[in-house]
């Protein structure tokens, strides 16, 4: 809550603002501060510079919004016009509606690795969300409860409950992972540190022991998990990236045609251009070569690599063809 | 005078009025804004726009007795504030948990509208990608009208049905006004912005979750049976993503696959590198093996 508001912005909530400290008949600074993301200073500055100017035609004294603060709590009067909260767009209740069913669809136990492990989650979350939903879902219509679906992951269940449980306990787990860049099945012991999704994939954080260093596992790539009950060694706290390359890993450079532009929000990539003809030129750091020939087969003929320094082969991609191609040959 | 004291004053003049206030009458009750008339326009214009973005119904009606028309502005205070939407503390407390739990680019402005942050903060459990087109087409769908947008170059009218998010993609389904049938898109293809339209005309059909389809089965055509066979060393990852397959004598498998979207299927098969071939029909053969001749 560092960065300051724009003119809009600090217009939004103060509209927010305002019909809430007139309800409340007064509200402390730090309070609204919170409440409403607006940076202290700004709000005061904001409150006492120019919500005390504003009024209608002829802007005398009793057309204008009194503001009043006292030992750092705020009153608002004569606000007749902002009294009552702005409504809500349809735009906005879709964003609300679809937050509130992504969470109603994980169901009770998901709860868990966000630090509410008590059993009383459901009665404290579940049930005002649900009424939340049900009221906002009549402000919207009557299609608001089959309108939006949200699935966070595919991943089993059993495997998913085992990584939690795992997580909450702070004990070991025993993964079975499959290595998609790497073709390669592994057994490994990990100190789960938490469970997350990012763009519709589950993904487990923790200290991997068989690469002695901090990994990111995709769940639906863990083809069995067994908690060992062994207190975790390492305890991580910093969040895992889905994807982290290392400084070490060698780098791809590649001209990609406009209509691939797509490879830029599914991959990390590192310097990107876009030219004048709309191509992209990008540079991505190469973790495996499978992972790499994948990548340019699908992208194919249309794509350029500009740089692909030693170690890569410069030629990978006609030489991953040729080996696929002499599955084809009679 | 700075800008946000004459969007408040703007703001207050519109719903004040009891009648419709031209530009000019705007400029002189509130004042800030440039003199000269081209600037003020544009100044005035701008400031209008800002206040839609956040949800301002402001209206425009014609000036009652004015010869030629002239187009005035008001907002209705029932309008402004809307409907009957009031949380409970606990409700609020609870929606406010879930845009903590799940995060959604612009959740927080309708949470600010609804009471602001409150109760407890959670880490995040998941990000989901979102944006206004989204926003446009769910609220469409809860209200039950059409939408216009542009996909693989052909303008459509479709009143969505549901928008669901699986496997990383959010997908729309719905009923295609123009083809008359049940179809559906891939969120990340419309291409341009998506306008809510009229009412809707077909009442919700029953949606598979689109989450069982793949990237090969959608597309607009008739599928066509295709089988591809994957070798031993695959044949546990193609099981754990296809289910039902055919095993093979040497631990290889062989797997079926309805195929509307050829370029998607030949990029799914060339994922296995050389651990998986084409066998049939002979054009999807084919066309892998041009596509990769081009690439050597």
């Amino acid at each position: 809550m560092s960065a300051k508001l724009t003119a809009k912005e600090r217009m939004a909530r103060l509209l927010a603002v305002i019909p809430w400290v007139v309800e409340q008949d007064g509200a402390l600074i730090d309070e609204i501060s919170e409440r409403f993301d607006y940076p202290r200073p700004q709000l005061v500055s904001d409150l006492t510079d120019v919500v005390l100017f504003v009024g209608v035609h002829p802007f005398t004294p009793d057309s204008l919004i009194e503001v009043d603060i006292t030992d750092d709590r705020v009153q608002i009067r004569y606000a007749d016009w902002f009294s009552q909260p702005l409504r809500l767009t349809p735009e906005e209740g879709a964003r609300l509606l679809t937050a509130g069913r992504s969470v109603l669809n994980l169901g009770g136990d998901q709860t868990d690795d966000a630090g509410h492990g008590d059993d009383d989650t459901e009665d404290n979350v579940a049930s005002p969300l649900l009424r939340a939903l049900a009221k906002l879902g009549m402000a919207l219509g009557e299609g608001a409860d089959r309108a939006v679906d949200v699935r966070l992951g595919d991943a089993p269940e059993a495997i998913l409950d085992t990584l939690r449980g795992a997580v909450a306990a702070g004990t070991q787990v025993e993964l079975d992972y499959y290595t998609y860049g790497r073709d390669q099945l592994t057994s490994r012991t990990v100190d789960p540190a938490r469970v997350f999704s990012d763009h519709g994939n589950w993904y487990l954080h923790g200290y991997c022991h068989r690469a002695e260093a901090e990994r990111v596992f995709r769940v639906d790539r863990i083809r069995d998990a067994t908690a060992t009950g062994e207190p975790i060694v390492h305890a991580l706290d910093a969040p895992g990236a889905s994807f982290t390359p290392s400084g070490d890993d060698p780098r791809i450079s590649l001209r990609l045609p406009a209509d691939q532009s797509w490879v830029i929000e599914h991959y990390p990539t590192e310097d990107v251009v876009t030219n004048a003809d709309g191509s992209i030129d990008v540079t991505m750091a190469v973790t495996a070569i499978p992972w790499l020939e994948r990548l340019l087969l699908r992208l194919g003929p249309s794509t350029e690599i500009l740089d692909a320094p030693a170690p890569l082969d410069p030629n990978l991609v006609g030489a991953a063809a040729q080996r696929i191609l002499q599955r084809y040959k009679p | 005078m700075d800008k946000l004291e004459r969007l408040l004053n703007l703001a207050a003049a519109l719903l004040h009025a009891d009648r419709p206030l031209t530009a000019d009458d705007l400029k002189d009750r509130i004042g800030g804004y440039p003199e000269a008339k081209a600037s003020f326009r544009r100044a005035f214009e701008r400031d209008k726009d800002d206040l839609r973005a956040m949800g301002l119904p402001i209206r425009v009606e014609s000036v009652p007795g004015a010869d030629p028309p002239i187009d005035g502005y008001r907002m209705r205070r029932h309008e402004y504030s809307g409907s009957e939407l009031r949380l409970e503390p606990d409700e609020l407390a609870a929606l406010h948990l879930a845009t903590n739990l799940v995060r959604l680019d612009g959740a927080d402005d309708g949470i600010r509208k609804l009471g602001g942050s409150t109760g407890e903060a959670a880490d995040e459990l998941g990000y989901v990608p979102f944006d206004d087109a989204l926003a446009v087409m769910i609220a469409a769908a809860a209200d039950r009208r059409a939408v216009r947008f542009t996909y693989n170059d052909v303008d459509r009218t479709v009143e969505p049905w549901r928008l669901s998010f699986s496997r990383g993609h959010w997908y729309l389904a719905g009923w295609d006004q123009v083809r008359e049938a049940e179809r559906l898109y891939r969120v990340d293809r419309i291409t341009g912005s998506v306008e809510a339209g009229e009412a809707a005309t077909v009442d919700v059909g029953f949606v598979n979750d689109p989450g069982d389809l793949r990237g090969w089965e959608l597309g607009d055509g008739d599928p066509v049976r295709a089988r591809v066979r994957i070798d031993a060393v695959q044949a546990a990852h193609a099981r754990h993503l296809l289910g039902a397959v055919e095993e093979q004598p040497d631990g290889g498998v062989i797997v079926e696959l309805d195929v509307r979207n050829p370029e998607a299927f030949r990029s799914f098969v060339l994922s296995f590198l050389d651990h998986a071939e084409v066998l049939e029909p002979p054009e999807l053969r084919q066309s892998v093996i041009d596509w990769l001749e081009a690439c050597v």
